[in-house]
């Protein structure tokens, strides 16, 4: 049977789980972007704004972005990442 | 560092493995090798559910069976893949990480000769229990058979008792690895019957403990009204509530956390028209979304299993997920008695339930409703539409002092029991600078400037630092050294309580993301405790 995971690989997990968590950033890809707004229905710090004139959404706080990833998941159009 | 260690201990399903063959005093390897002796012959096509970490799947697959095994928990199935692998049968078994309410997906696969399930059901909610055994009846051949071996109560008094003791460590080790608790199928002969099943034959073990039912499809078919109402909900305060309230104030991070069966509720009276609220099974939850709308609107309440966790940190954690709130609704036998298909999400689960999956899947319509509870009457009126105040997260005073009273509660066990046992002496400056910084921290937290816990530590450590320096100076005038170290002590505290307390708000980042800076400034206070006092002859 496979033994504990040395202390190494935890601190190091942890050390990644922070690294991401400090740096992650919104990158969104307006192009693919159709308008349909689930990013705005459901972010709960207000980075996004729709734009119904264009049938996009604007992406226009990225200093309040919490990192949660609701908007990633919720694109359909995979418009959205979070790296 | 608890979740450290919790972390550590998840990592190790093949503890799991040990304890349950001890526990069980070896006797379920016995059954389990029983039942693949009798029903896994050669060719055999069967479905495990819940495999865990691969006992039985090993056991059927070296007599020829070959296995579609699924478990929820991906740490269960990276061991029975071990387990495969080292016994040269992962040709014979296809794993699948899946929850038990999916099964429905296995279409493909089916039918199957043979569903076996091995200490499975115990941890399911009775509405899925007699769902799964519902979805069963679909998936299996026509002379096919289910066998389930599981925990039951025993008649006898004493055995109930000596068994109960034993379960303990047992439950306490399924919950670690699997977040899931466990209760014995003792209504298994009632539960058969209403999903449509006749009982072949039962076997006992150790004194009625475990038992291994085998059972096939009734010709009468499952019983007819498939929903499954668990209840009325009312806003109600009783003395179990106020216990409950007491302990979520100070305790709620740490577990039993405070839960609800999952399934379906009514608030008011519905009828096939009114709305289908889902939430999480937090007991606080719950209440609070209850509180908030009873006696205002009638309504569905469907409340998902997100492992007794709040939704924001459930959708986040992957405990609250599409597949629960599709299982939950499949469970349900909502559709039987709504006239509508359109459910409403809090939107804090966006984070971790996929919409479209349940879109998808369930044909069902997903609208994320608001934020908070107390909105759901107004959003409800406008025709499910949201203000911009409704949709945003915000952190008023009210929120923050019982947010931070909850983290005290976590940290003041982990730092002042210690303190208590080990340096009395500072015990009461302690634990008095511990309270002050934390609370003036959660009171002035939307001035103090600084984009994160870590930025806020700076301005904070200047306060508590010129607070001790006036404290020191007008009313306990102390030699330099004892200023020296207090000044350290208030300073460490004020880089903590900032940093750590950054995860109660939900206007920042996770706390997680400033663990290695802790750690770092904590290395440097240690070593400036260390050399300033030698460097300039304190000692």
């Amino acid at each position: 049977m496979s033994g504990a995971p040395p202390l190494k690989s935890l601190l190091q997990e942890h050390w990644e789980l922070a690294q991401t968590l400090r740096h992650l950033q919104i990158h969104f890809d307006a192009e693919r972007c159709k308008g349909v707004g689930q990013c705005y229905e459901v972010c709960p710090v207000g980075c996004w704004a729709p734009d119904p004139a264009r049938q996009k959404v604007v992406f226009h706080d990225g200093e309040r972005c919490i990192a949660c990833g609701a908007c990633v998941l919720q694109c359909p159009e995979d418009a959205i990442v979070l790296e | 560092m608890a979740t450290a260690f919790m972390k550590w201990l998840e990592r190790r399903p093949a503890l799991y493995d040990r304890g349950i063959r001890w526990l069980t005093f070896f006797r379920l390897a016995t059954l389990q090798r029983g039942i693949a002796e009798q029903y896994a012959t050669p060719g055999v096509h069967a479905l495990e559910i819940g495999c865990g970490t691969g006992a039985l799947t090993a056991e059927m697959a070296q007599r020829g069976a070959e296995v579609v095994a699924i478990d929820f928990a991906a740490s269960m199935l990276a061991q029975a893949e071990i387990r495969l692998a080292h016994e040269g049968l992962l040709a014979h078994v296809s794993l699948k990480l899946m929850d038990a309410t999916e099964i429905t997906d296995l279409t493909d696969d089916a039918p199957f000769d043979l569903i076996v399930s091995s200490l499975a059901f115990s941890e399911m909610t009775p509405p899925a229990q007699a769902y799964i055994l519902r979805a069963c009846r679909g998936l299996l051949a026509p002379e096919g058979r289910v066998v389930i071996l599981d925990e039951s109560t025993p008649s006898n008094p004493v055995s109930r008792f000596v068994i109960g003791l034993i379960r303990l460590p047992l439950r306490f080790l399924t919950w670690v690895l699997t977040r899931a608790t466990t209760q014995p199928l003792s209504n298994f002969p009632q539960l058969k019957t209403g999903a449509g099943y006749d009982l072949v034959s039962v076997q006992s073990s150790l004194g009625g403990a475990l038992k291994v039912w085998v059972i096939r499809p009734a010709a009468r078919g499952a019983g007819g009204d498939r929903a499954v109402i668990l209840g009325r909900l009312q806003d109600k305060v009783t003395l179990r509530t106020r216990l409950i309230d007491l302990w979520a104030l100070f305790l709620r991070i740490i577990p039993p956390y405070p839960k609800i069966q999952p399934g379906l509720y009514t608030v008011g009276e519905p009828d096939g028209n009114a709305p289908l609220l889902v939430t999480g099974n937090f007991e606080l939850t719950v209440r609070r979304l209850v509180h908030a709308i009873d006696g205002k609107l009638d309504a569905w309440v469907l409340v998902a299993d997100s492992a007794g966790i709040n939704v924001w940190c459930a959708a986040g954690g992957g405990f609250l997920t599409a597949e629960k709130i599709i299982g939950a609704l499949h469970m349900s036998g909502a559709d039987s008695i709504l006239n509508h298909r359109a459910m409403i999400l809090p939107e804090l689960c966006a984070n971790g339930v996929d919409g479209w999956k349940i879109r998808r899947e369930t044909g069902w319509g997903v609208h994320w409703g608001p934020i908070k509870a107390k909105d759901i009457p107004a959003y409800l009126r406008e025709g499910r539409k949201k203000t911009d105040a409704m949709r945003w997260v915000s952190f008023p005073l009210k929120d923050r002092l019982e947010m931070v009273t909850v983290t005290l509660g976590f940290y003041g066990l982990l730092l002042l029991v210690p303190i208590a046992i080990f340096w009395r002496g500072i015990f009461f400056p302690a634990a008095a600078s511990l309270l002050g910084v934390s609370y003036f921290y959660a009171v002035f937290m939307p001035w103090i400037p600084g984009r994160d816990g870590l930025a806020k530590a700076v301005p904070l450590s200047v306060i508590t630092l010129l607070g001790l320096s006036a404290y020191t100076l007008v009313v306990d005038p102390v030699s330099p050294y004892a200023f020296f170290k207090r000044a350290l002590g208030i300073l460490a505290m004020s880089i903590f309580t900032s940093a750590e307390l950054q995860g109660m708000s939900p206007l920042m980042r996770g706390e997680q993301a400033n663990w290695v800076w802790e750690g770092v400034i904590a290395g440097i206070l240690g070593l400036i405790s260390w050399l300033v006092p030698s460097v300039l002859g304190w000692r």
